[in-house]
This record gives structure tokens, sequence and C-alpha cells, in this order.
């Protein structure tokens, strides 16, 4: 067990010292998100004039849950995961674990971990020189158990995004070319997973459904925790509906890779 | 003359080659086409969402909001349909070292990069756009005469310059960067802001975004000829704002070039 564990300590050391390699491209891209910030801050600031609340919520709510959002984005997101899968596969660089005692998938959840690691690490550094700016802004529930309830779900939408990733980058199996798929369900988890706008904004009958889809655990679910969007209940059901999530797509994961593999033509070394 | 000539006729070369393949490669067309439609219903989403709580956006109404929206979504397509992946393949090209066989070519190298590729996606999303505009303008009831859709068009194709000499400059840093990947994403960000009316900037936003960069003017000056007939501030300021950039891009660009080693930079 712990020789097992060795492997993939390794592996996240080796994908930490490769995402420190494109810590400039971490930095530069943490730092472009603040003009979406801004364009976010601006939009609702115009949308709230003259009003108390939106949907239940006044403006500094909001303004935190975006800001959460942008923190959240760059430490539990999937940025280019599926892509360097599908790389992985198309190019036959995945031969070689098929030849290893290592599991693909936790090896590229290792290197997915030191990756959020790197990346959330340097958001912070954009956050804190636009702190001074919106520190006026933020409005966090005191509540400890949101803290408490957050790790765990944080977890779980960590491992919800890695894996909807890691299946599209799968798919490489059977297209040559996932680019497209890939950029077409973005745009579904932005609208599903609350980064363009909080999701109980919805009509209430499309929220409710939503609440049923993974998207919704990817991202608006642990911010909605931490910003005091929704309470106890309704925290502790997600919370179950999320880990049967993250069980449904592992599973799926497992069925892709064992029938993709039944595919995969290796040549060469 | 000759060289306009000259240039135009390459520039249709390249286009009939890019349908061609573009042909060769149907279903990869119809889900880029998709891509972008799905990328546009995000933005529309977002409007319809924000106006289900409110009349309106800095006293722009629903439909108002929508032949911004649709005007800024119609510029960004058709930069999308005629200059993205040339612009987007100059960075490789720089490292690689591909670049040469444009300086090959005979004619400006700019050109030659920035119009390469055209994407039949980005053209099609374009006429969905356009067709926002429409019912934007057929819900407020507009009835715009000849002059005042000449001078739509006439702005859309500033904006149009405006937002490739901003592309332009954010992939030419990939001479002194090597790697432009995530300034690229740069443009992406200031985009965002030509979404929104130019009343909702105020303090130091409305310097940096409304005067210092061109994000907000881009696309509110064509949507306000719909709106509110010829403002000469907005059309010569937006005029004006295009010849600018444009003009620091083709000089951005080509101090850029000078620095280009071939395949060894």
């Amino acid at each position: 067990m712990l020789r097992a564990a060795g492997k993939y300590r390794q592996a996240f050391l080796l994908g930490l010292q490769g995402s420190l390699v494109y810590r400039w491209n971490f930095a530069v891209r943490g730092f472009f998100s603040l003009f979406h910030l801004a364009a976010v801050f601006i939009l609702w600031g115009a949308a709230f004039a003259g009003r108390d609340q939106v949907g239940g919520f006044d403006l500094r709510q909001t303004l935190t849950y975006f800001t959460t959002i942008l923190f959240l984005q760059f430490l539990i997101s999937a940025f280019n995961e599926d892509y360097q899968i599908s790389e992985e596969i198309r190019m036959g660089l995945i031969n070689q674990f098929l030849l290893k005692p290592i599991n693909y998938f936790l090896y590229r959840l290792s290197i997915f971990a030191a990756a959020r690691l790197v990346s959330g690490a340097l958001i912070l550094l954009p956050l804190a020189a636009a702190y001074p700016f919106i520190h006026d802004t933020l409005v966090f529930p005191g509540e400890p158990w949101r803290l408490a309830a957050a790790v765990p779900a944080l977890v779980l939408s960590a491992l919800v995004q890695f894996t909807i990733a890691y299946c599209f980058g799968l798919m490489t199996f059977w297209f040559l070319e996932i680019q497209g798929l890939v950029v077409l369900s973005m745009a579904v988890e932005a609208i599903l997973g609350g980064q363009i706008f909080p999701l109980d904004l919805l009509p209430p009958a499309l929220h409710e459904a939503a609440r049923f889809l993974p998207f919704y655990y990817q991202m608006y679910f642990p911010a909605a925790i931490l910003t005091g969007r929704i309470g106890p209940a309704e925290t502790a059901e997600g919370l179950a509906l999320q880990a049967g999530w993250v069980v449904l797509l592992l599973l799926l994961a497992h069925a892709l890779w064992v029938r993709g593999l039944r595919r995969h033509t290796a040549v060469g070394g | 003359m000759n060289a306009l000539a000259q240039h135009l006729r390459v520039w249709a070369a390249s286009a009939r080659y890019s349908l061609t393949r573009a042909l060769m490669f149907r279903g990869d067309v119809l889900i880029w086409s998709l891509v972008e439609l799905f990328w546009m219903g995000v933005n529309l989403l977002l409007v319809e969402v924000i106006y289900r709580h409110t009349d309106s956006i800095a006293g722009w109404n629903r439909a108002e909001m929508l032949l911004l929206l649709g005007t800024s979504l119609l510029i960004q397509r058709l930069l999308m349909g005629f200059f993205w992946s040339g612009l987007y393949d100059l960075g490789r090209n720089v490292r690689n070292g591909h670049l040469d066989f444009f300086l090959a070519q005979p004619g400006s190298v700019m050109f030659m990069v920035s119009t390469r590729k055209l994407d039949p996606d980005g053209l099609a999303n374009s006429v969905i756009a356009l067709g926002l505009v429409i019912y934007a303008a057929g819900e407020l009831g507009l009835r715009p005469g000849p002059g005042q859709l000449a001078l739509y068009a006439l702005l859309v194709g500033c904006g149009l310059v405006i937002h490739y000499s901003v592309l332009l400059l954010s992939t030419a840093s990939v001479f002194w960067l090597t790697s432009a990947q995530g300034v690229e994403g740069g443009y992406f960000s200031l985009i965002e802001f030509s979404r929104m009316p130019r009343e909702a900037f105020r303090g130091a936003a409305e310097v940096i975004f409304v005067w210092l960069l061109p994000v907000v003017v881009v696309s509110n000056a064509p949507a306000r000829v719909l709106l509110h007939g010829f403002e000469p501030i907005w059309a010569l300021g937006l005029a004006g704002f295009a010849a600018l950039w444009l003009g620091l891009a083709i000089v951005v660009f080509h101090r850029g070039l000078r620095r280009y080693a071939s395949a060894s930079s």
C-alpha cells in the first residue's frame, strides 16, 4: 500500500515541477482573470443600481460569490487535462503506462493535484493585489459549519472536474479530434456550473433540475456553501448527491478505459 | 492599386483553399459552428437571467442590451471568421520557424499571416449574430434608413479593425516572449467589456476601458447608430480609435518581425 502511494507521490512531485515551469503562464492567466472580475463587478454593479437585492441576495453577496468562483477556478478546475490525455493517446505515449504497474487514472490525478496546487497558490497573488480595491465588497458568512462542509465539497468537486476531463480525454480512443467536443462541453459546464451567473437566479424549475446534474457540483455547490447561498439541509443533501456523481463518473471513466483499450493499437515503443 | 489588387487575389485564393479544406472536414466545421453557437448562447442566457430580475442595466432595457450584445458578437465572429486562425497560428509559426514560409510569399507579411485561413464556422455564426441584431431592432421598433445602415456597417468594420489590432498586438508579443499562450487569453478578457453599455462605466473603469482601451466604444458606437442615429462624437471617435490601434499594431508587428531569427528564434 505504502509502495503504491510512493509511486503517486513521485508523480505528484513530477507534476509539481512541471507546473512550476509554467508558473508565468499561470500568473499571466491569473492577472487577466482580474479583467474578468472587473467586468463582473461593473455588469452586476449596474444591474443592482436602484435595488437592494437581486434573487434574494445583495450586491456584496453576489460579488463575493463571483470572487469565490474565480479562486475556485484556479484551485479545483480542470484546465487542459483532457487535451493532455488526448495527446498521450493520439501520440502513443500512453503505451508506456500499459506496460508498467501504474494506474493511469491515479497517475493523471496526481499530476492534476500538483497543477492545481500551483495554480491555486498563484491566483492568490493577483487576488492579493486586488484585495485593497475589493475587500469592502467581500462578505462571507461566519458560520464554522460552512468551512467544515466546504472541505469535502471541494475535494469532491475537484474529483468531478477531473473525472469529466479524464472521460473527455479517453474519447480519443473513438475520435481523433476531441477539442471541439471539449470546448462545446465547456460552454455547458460554464452555465450549469454557475460560472456565468449564480444558479439560484435561474427559474426555480430549472434550478431544481440543475441540482441533479454533475455540473452543479463542479463549481456552484462549494461556492454556494462558502458564500452562504445554501443552508445546512441543502448542503447535506448536496454532499450525498455529489458523492453519488463521483462514484458514477468513476465507473464511467473505468468503463471508457477498459473499452477504449480494446480499440487501442500500440505501435512501436 | 496594383498591389491592392494582387493582395485581394491572394486573399481570394486563400479563401478558396480554406473553404475547400472545410468541405473535406465537414464534421469538424459542424462541431466548431456548434461551439461558437453555444458560447453565443451563454452570453444570451446571461442577459436573459439578469433581466429576469431587473428592468434596466445602466439605463439600457433588455432589447437594447440584446442589440448591443448582437453587435459585439457580430464583430467578434467576423474576426473569428476572417483572422483568428491565422493570428492564432502566428505564435506557433514564430516558435518553430514556419514563419519563413510567409516571409517568402510575394506580399505584405502581416497581410499573409492574417489572411491565410478563413473559418466558415465563425462566418456562419456572424449571420446568427446579425439575426440577433435584427431581432432586437424589431423588438425596439427601429426602422433604420439606408444611411443609418451604411453607417452601422462602417462602424462594425471599424470595430473589426480594432479587434484585429488588439489581437495582433497580443499575438505579436510572441516575438519577445516566445510563448504568447496566456497573452492571447487577454484578448478574450478584454472583449467581455464590449458587451456592456458605456453608461455602466464610472471612475477609473471609465478611464481605462472607455478612453484608454477602445473595448467599450467598439460595440457601443455602432449600436448607438441604430438606436439614436448619427452621433459625430461616437462615429468619429471610433474611426479615430481604429486608425490609431491599427497603426500601433502595424508598428509593433514589424518591430517584432525584425527580431525573428527563423527556426532558431
